[in-house]
């Protein structure tokens, strides 16, 4: 009874009581000005250690509008975690990288098995795995330490080269550390990310008819350890031999001079002088723009190679769903550019008296985008519609990337198709027997369907 | 009642710590349990029609006051254990979902008060607020699911039931404490107006619950695959790559925030049935302290094993499945051994 009697009093002050909580953040706020949220990080390995450089994005109080600045902070140890503690103690943040959207992991990562690298970030609840992932080539500290005329911050520019939209036109092969690991952890044990590159703000490559996205290499910028990935992208090339060397060997070409290029390692003291880097360093350093169009490929968490531009697009192809795609082919002696609509496709894998067969379909609509000759008004009207000869072309330009592509796979015996786990997913009866020899032992067959648009 | 709180009970370590005991096959796990439940739900509800007494006063009628009392003193303390674990979930499942930094003991204050105000209601309010939550749970759970469905690879459960049979039947055995429902039908009976065919609903809605608890095994696992063992609190995981959360913000917390209150009331009708049965067994009326010194012995152990929820959870999965299975399955069945009143023959 005495209950009841108070019961309305009780009522009144649990509800002041969680109002409180609930609008104190339950006495746990967080002062905004004396905060920094990690925006991305770059990882590099410098000897035994990891050296994370976080971007940061710090909110000031401002009149005019700018109220976020950007800066980079370094912290380095062990473990990424080690790593991340020095930068909480630089920053007075717990950084639990919720709002982390990018990692980028430079070019030597590629010494260590990049699970051991990203292990911390699959720790219970450590991140969201939503984060995107790529590797860039030279150090990941100075790449996100480059000026860049589209952003205050770049890793929103990098963000922008990896977006979903450029990843439905089968342009990069943008991965988050889910899909990473999701794949890692399969039976075909591959894993695929973007390989970023920085170029000169208004260069570009030259051939390629168009694939060689790039540039000129930024100024006195990605110098250390660039002569190693100009030799994977050297390795690259000679592996796309098989679909056009002619094209394969400028990617090739761009990683050996980037090589060359090793002066500029003064940029690494820069950027590794700990905390407030940021903008004020790159007050000397041209702008960049960046390109993602290449793709790193690991096996078993190890570093097997650099796909080229066309290896790259045949592998979206694959496992993307893409919505929208141009490809540049040649038929009687002009060269076309088509725009590709409606694509579908999709591999499967079937044992066949004794022997696997992986079929590798695709279909698209293709209209022309552009053609190497003097326009004629009264021509263009009618050449909407494809030709056989054009269609054809268009074939044979696809399947040569698709074989180029599997050639990288066997010689690299890094399973991107995802073979073997469709064989332990479809037939799992065989699976033992073919694991280990599916991707040497395979016969391709290619159902590729373009059809006119128009 | 029975869906929203089936499903709402089984969204957080559930999922995670079954595709850790069984791997790709963790639905064949769910559904043996789930198999089993129903049947003893349906045994459940049947009993419902053939008598109007409560399941204590069929314990009375047949084996005397005292020993009645015992053993809903004994329910009272299954559903205390039963409690343990999904509101020690809670505690971790808000401290890691709804804040960004490292929030201290005290934001978990409201839900402990939350839990003693509705520890101490009647049988009355249990169905008024599951009436409520009903609609909450499918609103919100539907978001949810709309949300997580593009990212999933339905190929991740392949090839099925390859685990083998000690993944497959030790996760269901490892996960039985989760299963208590036919015991909180036990606690209903003779406590409302049974009506022809309500058996059959009852057992549908139950079935229902738990064909809508694999759908979204099957979409945990098909996002995650392999390293779903790694992902704690599967509801707050399964919706972060919908595509417009990029742009828009965490809109999915808003369904994660109605979602919680949904899991609140769930976890909270172990309570009030525990008070109940408390109060029978002692013969007292007094639910609020009751119910207050049901929580305060509970957050006092959560508090005590703080920072050891893997001990306790590996705890509960060895040895709790017995417990289980005497209070939520033997005895249910049991019961209709004992003499009823209405409709004898």
């Amino acid at each position: 009874m005495r209950i009841k009697r108070y019961s309305f009093v009780i009522f009144w002050l649990l509800i002041i009581a969680l109002s409180a909580l609930y609008f104190t953040n339950d006495f746990g706020l967080v002062d905004i000005h004396k905060t920094a949220i990690i925006a991305a990080v770059g990882v590099d390995v410098e000897g035994e250690e990891v050296q994370v450089t976080a971007q940061l994005a710090v909110p000031k109080p401002s009149q005019s509008g700018e109220n976020v600045e950007y800066t980079e902070v370094q912290g380095s140890g062990e473990t990424i975690a080690d790593a991340l503690n020095e930068i909480n103690a630089k920053t007075g943040f717990y950084p639990k990288l919720q709002f982390c959207k990018l990692i980028l992991l430079g070019d030597s990562c590629q010494k260590r098995n990049i699970f051991q690298v990203l292990g911390c970030f699959y720790r219970k609840n450590y991140s969201e795995l939503t984060a995107l992932v790529a590797m860039c080539k030279g150090k990941a500290s100075e790449m996100l330490s480059m000026p860049v005329p589209t952003s205050d911050m770049n890793s929103t520019a990098i963000q922008r080269v990896l977006a979903e939209e450029l990843k439905k036109s089968a342009n990069v092969s943008s991965v988050s550390l889910k899909d990473i690991a999701v794949d890692n952890f399969s039976k075909s044990a591959a894993v695929y990310m973007p390989y970023v590159e920085a170029n000169k703000q208004g260069t570009s490559a030259a051939g390629g008819d168009g694939d060689n996205v790039g540039g000129e290499p930024p100024q006195g910028s990605q110098g250390g350890s660039q002569g190693e990935s100009g030799s994977q992208g050297g390795g690259s090339g000679e592996s796309g031999g098989g679909s056009g060397g002619g094209e394969s060997g400028g990617s090739g070409g761009s990683g050996s001079s980037g090589g060359g290029g090793s002066g500029g390692s003064g940029g690494s003291g820069e950027s590794g002088g700990g905390s407030g880097g940021g903008s004020s360093d790159n007050a000397g350093q041209s702008p960049v723009e960046f390109t993602a169009r290449k793709t790193a490929i690991f096996s078993g968490g190890e570093f097997r190679g650099i796909l080229d531009e066309r290896q790259s697009f045949a592998l979206d192809l694959i496992k993307n769903d893409i919505r929208l795609a141009v490809l540049p082919c040649d038929a009687g002696g002009l060269h076309y550019t088509l725009g590709l609509k409606g694509l579908g496709g999709g591999s499967k894998i079937k044992i066949e008296d004794g022997k696997p067969r992986l079929t590798l379909k695709f279909s698209a609509n293709a209209q022309i985008a552009g053609v190497k000759k003097v326009v004629d008004p009264d021509e263009t009207a009618s050449d909407d519609v494809l030709s056989p000869e054009v269609i054809e072309g268009a074939k044979r330009e696809i399947e040569g990337r698709f074989q180029s592509l599997i050639e990288v796979c066997r010689e690299k015996n890094c399973d991107l198709l995802g073979v073997k786990n469709m064989i332990f997913k479809f037939d799992n009866k065989n699976f033992d027997e073919f694991a280990d020899s599916v991707l040497g032992e395979m016969k391709v067959q290619y159902k590729i369907d373009i059809k006119s648009a128009n | 009642m029975l869906i929203a709180y089936t499903v709402a009970a089984r969204l957080l370590q559930y999922p995670t710590l079954l595709s850790e005991y069984s791997g790709r096959d963790l639905i064949l796990s769910a559904l043996i349990d789930f198999a089993v439940q129903t049947v003893v739900i349906w045994a459940v509800a049947y009993l419902c029609s053939r008598t109007d007494k409560t399941f204590f006063g069929l314990l009375e009628g047949a084996l005397g006051r005292v020993a009645a009392r015992i053993i809903i003193g004994l329910f009272g303390a299954f559903f205390i254990l039963a409690s343990f674990v999904p509101l020690y979930e809670q505690k971790l499942y808000v401290h890691a979902t709804f804040y960004d930094t490292v929030p201290s003991l005290y934001v978990f204050l409201p839900i402990i008060f939350f839990t003693i105000y509705a520890g101490a209601k009647s049988f009355t309010n249990i169905g008024r607020s599951a009436d409520i939550c009903a609609v909450i749970f499918a609103l919100s759970f539907i978001f949810i699911l709309a949300m997580s469905l593009s990212e999933v690879d339905f190929t991740n459960l392949l090839p099925i039931a390859k685990t083998g049979a000690g993944a497959i039947f030790g996760g269901a055995l490892k996960s039985a404490y989760r299963f208590v429902e036919p015991a909180y039908l036990l606690m209903f009976m003779g406590r409302f107006e049974y009506k022809k065919g309500d058996a059959a609903k009852i057992t549908l809605s139950y079935a229902f619950g738990a064909l809508i608890v694999m759908a979204f095994l099957a979409i945990f696992y098909g996002i995650y695959a392999d390293i779903a063992p790694s992902r704690q609190f599967a509801i707050s995981k399964t919706s972060l790559y919908f595509s417009a959360i990029d742009m828009i913000g965490r809109v999915d917390l808003i369904a994660l925030y109605a979602l919680e209150i949904v899991m609140l009331f769930a976890i909270v009708l172990n309570l009030q049935l525990a008070v109940n049965c408390i109060e029978e067994c002692l013969n007292i009326r007094g639910a609020e302290w009751l119910s207050l010194a049901v929580t305060a012995a509970l957050t006092a152990t959560i508090l005590i094993f703080n920072n050891h929820f893997n001990n306790i959870s590996n705890f509960f999965a060895d040895w709790m499945w017995i417990v289980t299975v005497v209070f939520a399955t033997l005895l249910p069945l049991c019961a209709h051994a004992l003499p009823r009143r209405k409709n004898e023959n």
